[in-house]
């Protein structure tokens, strides 16, 4: 193809994949799709290379092809036109167990050309706990149900048995079922999209045209790669704890460059713990891949290409490879983020200028009770309010309230009157946290102060998944680590309880009000030598102390 | 009939086109006034009455309607230059403008910096009240607090104030009496509520486009009821109409009120015209190519339709109202040729603007500019600028252009080719974000370019691209201001549904979209009558869905179980499934009344018939030619002109490449195929 022509597939690839997610988004059941878009959509070709990725949640970047690669595995020579596959298991092409995966092929001219890959995160995935994350847990089988690929039906349509067996397997089988559909119906979306474009092409010319990208994107990213100054650089990120006692647990990752390759080998990082704080491959890996993607260029097209210029290395056993049956649920947040946290505290001895100050840790709490107004139903509802602050950077101070590593400002807390009108909450204060940024040249962004009182009807339960009471964004060049988070639950007596990161059923009763007070960012570059101007500004907008 | 006027203010030239009782069009310009833009609107109307052979009185005694692009607002959100607003906020949230619930653009940039909001966290001002989601008040609005929050607006001086009360979208009553407070104490001051300007639910967008709205609001009101003025004053009477960011347009009163609204004012026009000329059969697929002295606009119209988003971004500001897709380049014919950060030759984003203008307009100006380039290379006249209007100073432009060329070691000419070519690949670079970045070629649609500078352009950025075909339309420099009278009224009425079941009764259905109607019809009819055309349109999700999805109800029954299986089928459309079983929740009603402006059908055009006009050497980057210079109205509609060549009007001139060629189409433009 001319270079017109690539440009304009690959663009077209992009907006295949970005109107998948639209879909997704806009017919999704439950608040943490619909309103949080905790999802991601990848293109893959027949050999379950990516293709094309949209911008929603990065730690999903490099996990895709995992799942599509499990899939050709779990089926050779068995996948027909039609079909649709799901999958969640971590050890079978999953990350974690609440991101289901759907994936359907797409054939051109008898043969499989692109699968079109579809993962959200689920609300309930049954389990021990609602809500998906199961602190308690110790192993795999605590914290909910194992789907390895599976062939949900064909004819683009799903097996109505196979979908009542798992809806009943999780607590709200409705929204269960209706995020399900929106998954196949994005996937069937993208199958559509795609087919007309190989019948538009014709297939040869067009999967030339898909190898042509994957190059082009490959030497992008290696030309950048090329420019950083050889070496081997070492960096140490430190979990707060597994929630069974184990605190400080390290992630270490050792980053060589040379020449146009960089090496991220994490292998000398802690043994595996007994809590869920442990990582699958597919999520290290991807977090890994999350990481070089923010060193490179935002324009390089985050494709099998670009990945080529990256080498991960990492050991089974410890814990961000854990051996199969391990719990692994909080992966994706914790240990990702200390993944990404150790490279950036290796690179910014490298390449300082694109190294930012450390983005937020993720503190979840997930409640679920019953709402007076809707008695017949049962809620879970997932808090994204009150997100950390993003990092300082060589370029500016870091976003408020635009979260954590994982997701880099890429999941929606969603709208406060929306949230009231679907749950029994109050929001009586969420605003900005002055203090919580991590001072620096450029200093961190903003965290959140949120006061949210329940009124269900009756008492609610509450677990929590995170991590970062103790240790805060990590602040990079010279720049210092934000506040902690702070969360507690204000009783009704007037007394406070602090909220650990890992606890679970937690009772709350209607009028008590959970106080959160997020991390910020980060910050970069020493603090000594801010700009008085913006001191000032900071101080006329009340942000500081 | 009488005459009908349209006027474009763009960032150097204003443009006014008149309609005449007998169809004729005719364009008269002057220059803008950025001071206060009434200035160079009046003196652009009184030069298309001296084009008519009227005086002004007896020109604007003659004409039924005006109506107006503006980029007052888009300028003020550009460049920073709102007013002074501040905004009063629920008690506890007083940061969901910064927070922009949590969401960063460019997932990959970290390194950006982020927007600073229109309106600092200082100037949030907290008051006491809550409303609950079902309307009722958790805590009534406490007048103590609204005094001090007024006081403390006082002390700042602020010229807008934005009331934006959480759950307002349900009950506006907090929001009213606050305003109501606001309008008593501090007088003069512009004050909006968030829900007058969007009444939905959804904090972010609706507070956010109630502070833009605060922004400009002042500016473009004082903005046009000066105009208002200066229309009165110059013996006009009749309604002045400004066309929004949706192209539609609306009155004085109703732009001023929602000026955030107008924000995309300005390129509307342009956009409208294209989709005018789509229908009179340039071609369903066109991308307007709009270059003006100061910035070049590119839109796409497509299968004949313009493309409207649900919002737009300006400045960092989001604006959530229905949109134009529109992208603006801060590059044209003004912008100034300099050494850019890495000590490479740039073109832009400085423009000389209006004033001084280019060094060749000999108003001070001593920056190389784009034009000054044009002028060295001979492809402008500088005794025949703007049909004699003015005069170009050639020695200034070579003397501007020479600093350029010694600065990085080059000849004159080589230098004047270079900034050409530059200012080139940077358009050819907007047309492809318009375009190839959305996933769209370029390749199979034609290039309408217009706007005083496009035609010295537009056949090499096509030719960059790919694209085979550029239309030129006669009334190139002025074709914004025609388009605006080519546009419809358009008036729409919505409410939402709050009723205790997902959906009503039959007869609470057909009642609900009856009132509507009549509500939208009587609007209309207060500005406008004519032939009206109604669309009714349904929001409706399933139970547990966020999104609504807007329904055209055109031949659908106004019954429960009609709207449930339009919602089936359309979601089925959309999304490439439904779900049978589910309920359908009925959001929201809308309908809306639109009228096509009338405006007499122009006459065809007929070539006069004379050869070209002069021969003039210009400098092309193979060598130097003798090219004809071809009055526009005299190129054949059968005999195509071949390049090199230039075809002038009073208004554009069109530079014809090598393997150019151009023939009339007599519906109104001239057809470039390029070889």
């Amino acid at each position: 193809m001319d270079p017109v022509a690539l440009a304009v597939l690959e663009a077209r690839l992009s907006a295949i994949v970005a109107e998948m997610g639209e879909a997704l988004l806009r017919t999704a059941y439950s608040q943490i799709l619909n309103s949080s878009r905790d999802f991601s959509i990848a293109v893959t070709d027949a050999e379950a290379r990516l293709v094309a990725q949209a911008d929603h949640i990065p730690v999903h970047v490099g996990a895709m092809p995992f799942a599509a690669r499990a899939v050709l595995d779990a089926f050779p020579g068995a996948i027909g036109e039609g079909d649709v596959f799901l999958l969640n298991d971590p050890w079978h092409g999953g990350s974690h167990l609440p991101d289901l995966t759907i994936v359907l092929p797409v054939f051109a001219e008898g043969e499989l050309r692109f699968l079109s890959v579809v993962r959200a995160h689920q609300s309930d995935i049954g389990g021990a706990t609602h809500g998906g994350y199961n602190p308690a847990a110790t192993e795999i089988w605590q914290e909910g149900l194992r789907i390895p690929p599976i062939r949900l039906g064909e004819n683009f349509s799903v097996r109505p048995d196979l979908l009542a067996m798992l809806a009943l397997n999780t607590r709200i089988a409705r929204d269960f079922e209706g995020d399900l559909m929106a998954m196949v119906g994005a996937a069937r979306l993208g199958e559509k999209r795609l087919s007309s474009l190989l019948v538009q092409h014709g297939a040869a010319v067009l999967m030339q045209g898909v190898a042509e990208i994957l190059d082009l994107s490959e030497r992008h990213a290696r030309r950048i790669v090329s420019a950083w100054p050889d070496g081997t650089w070492h960096g140490v990120a430190l979990l707060d704890d597994d929630g069974h006692g184990r605190e400080d647990i390290a992630i270490r990752a050792s980053c060589t460059k040379q020449g146009e390759t960089l090496t991220i080998d994490l292998s000398a990082s802690d043994d595996q713990v007994l809590g869920f704080v442990n990582s699958s491959r597919p999520n290290a890996h991807s977090a890994a891949c999350m990481a070089f993607a923010y060193l490179l260029d935002p324009e390089v097209a985050k494709n099998d290409g670009a990945f080529r210029a990256l080498r991960v290395v990492m050991r089974e056993g410890s814990v961000v490879q854990a051996r199969e049956g391990a719990a692994v649920t909080l992966c994706t947040s914790h240990c990702s983020n200390e993944i990404v946290e150790a490279v950036m505290r290796a690179m910014q001895h490298a390449i300082p200028e694109r190294v930012t100050g450390g983005w937020g840790r993720r503190f979840r709490i997930a409640i679920t009770g019953r709402d007076a107004r809707r008695p017949e139903r049962r809620f879970v509802w997932h808090l994204f309010h009150a997100r950390p602050g993003g990092g300082g950077h060589a370029r500016g101070d870091g976003w408020d309230t635009a979260g954590e590593w994982h997701s880099a400002g890429g999941l929606k807390f969603g709208s406060v009157e929306m949230a009231e009108a679907r749950f029994p909450l109050h929001f009586r204060r969420h605003e900005f946290r002055p203090g919580s940024a991590g001072r620096g040249t450029h200093r961190g962004g903003l965290g959140a102060e949120l006061e949210l009182i329940l009124r269900s009807e009756g008492e609610a339960i509450a677990n929590t998944a995170g991590d970062g009471a103790r240790h805060g964004s990590a602040g990079i060049a010279g720049g210092a680590d934000s506040a902690p988070h702070d969360y507690a639950l204000l009783r009704q007596d007037g007394t406070r309880r602090a909220l650990r990161t890992k606890e679970s059923g937690i009772a709350i009763q209607p009028g008590e009000v959970i106080h959160v007070r997020s991390a910020g960012g980060g910050g970069w570059g020493p603090p000594e030598a801010r700009e008085p101007a913006l001191i000032a500004r900071d101080r006329e907008e009340g942000v500081v102390p | 009939m009488r005459w009908v006027i349209g006027v474009d203010v763009g960032g150097t030239f204003t443009d006014v086109v008149g309609i005449a009782p007998d169809g004729q069009e005719l364009l008269a310009k002057a220059a803008t006034t950025p001071g206060d833009q009434g200035e160079g609107v009046v003196r652009g109307l009184a030069n298309l009455a001296a084009a008519a052979h009227l005086t002004l009185a007896e020109l604007l005694e003659q004409t039924e309607r005006i109506v107006h692009g503006t980029t007052v607002a888009t300028n003020a959100l550009l460049e920073r230059r709102g007013a002074r607003a501040a905004m009063l906020t629920t008690e506890g949230h007083r940061d969901i403008i910064a927070m922009r619930e949590g969401l960063k653009p460019e997932r990959y940039d970290l390194r950006l910096p982020p927007p600073e909001p229109l309106i600092p966290r200082h100037l949030r001002i907290p008051v006491r009240e809550r409303l609950r989601p079902d309307g009722s008040a958790e805590i009534a609005l406490d007048p103590s607090s609204l005094a001090a929050a007024i006081r403390r607006l006082r002390a700042a001086e602020v010229e807008a104030v934005a009331v934006c009360f959480l759950h307002s979208w349900r009950d506006d009553r907090h929001e009213r009496i606050a305003a109501a407070a606001l309008r008593e104490a501090l007088p003069g001051v512009f004050i909006t509520t968030s829900s007058e300007v969007l009444p939905r639910i959804k904090e972010y967008e609706r507070f956010s486009t109630t502070v833009a709205n605060a922004y400009v609001g002042p500016i473009v009101s004082r903005y046009l009821s000066g105009l208002e003025g200066r229309l009165h004053a110059a013996g006009y009477h009749g309604p002045v109409l400004v066309i929004l960011s949706h192209g539609g347009v609306a009155p004085i009163a109703e732009a001023a009120r929602l000026a955030a609204a107008t924000a995309l004012s300005g390129p509307a026009g342009g956009v409208a015209a294209a989709v005018e000329l789509a229908r009179r059969g340039l071609g369903q697929d066109l991308v307007t190519f709009d270059m003006g002295g100061t910035s070049t606009d590119i839109a796409l119209v497509q299968q004949g339709g313009a493309t409207i988003g649900q919002g737009s971004e300006i400045g960092g500001a989001r604006i959530a109202l229905e949109s134009l897709e529109i992208v603006t380049l801060g590059a044209g014919g003004g912008s100034i040729a300099h050494a850019g950060a890495g000590g490479m030759l740039q073109a832009g984003p400085r423009s000389a603007g209006a004033r001084p203008g280019p060094a060749c307009y000999g108003a001070g100006g001593t920056a190389a500019t784009v034009t000054d380039a044009n002028l060295v290379l001979g492809y402008l006249d500088a005794g025949n600028f703007l049909g004699g209007a003015r005069r170009l100073d050639l020695a200034a432009a070579r003397e501007a252009v020479a600093e350029v060329a010694t600065r990085f070691g080059l000849g004159l000419e080589e230098a004047a080719l270079g900034i050409h070519a530059l200012v080139n690949a940077r358009m050819a670079d907007g047309v492809r974000v318009a375009t190839v970045r959305r996933g769209v070629d370029p390749r199979g649609s034609s290039l309408l370019a217009f706007g005083g500078a496009a035609g010295l352009h537009a056949t090499a950025v096509a030719r960059d691209l790919g694209m085979a075909r550029v239309a030129v339309p006669i009334l190139a420099a002025g074709l914004s201001a025609w388009g605006m009278l080519r546009t419809e009224l358009r008036v729409a009425a919505s409410r939402s549904v709050l009723s205790a079941r997902s959906m009503p009764e039959d007869g609470e259905i057909a009642a609900l979209l009856a009132a509507l109607e009549a509500e939208a019809q009587n609007r209309l009819a207060a500005w406008l009558d004519g032939e009206v055309a109604v669309s009714r349109s349904a929001e409706m999700r399933y139970g547990e869905q966020v999104f609504e999805i807007d329904v055209a109800l055109d031949g659908v029954a106004p019954t429960a179980e009609a709207l449930r299986e339009a919602y089936h089928a359309r979601h089925r459309a959309l999304f490439t499934y439904a779900l049978p079983g589910e309920e359908v929740v009925l959001v929201g009603a809308r309908v809306t009344a639109s009228a096509r402006l009338p405006a007499a059908e122009p006459p065809l055009l007929t070539p006069s018939g004379a050869g070209p006009a002069a021969w003039r050497g210009i400098l092309l980057p193979g060598g130097a030619v003798e090219a004809p210079v071809w009055p526009l109205d005299a190129i054949s509609v059968e005999e195509p002109v071949q390049g090199p060549a230039l075809l002038e009007s009073a208004t554009t001139t069109v530079l014809l490449r090598k393997g150019d060629s151009a023939r009339l189409d007599p519906r109104g433009w001239v057809e470039i195929s390029l070889g």
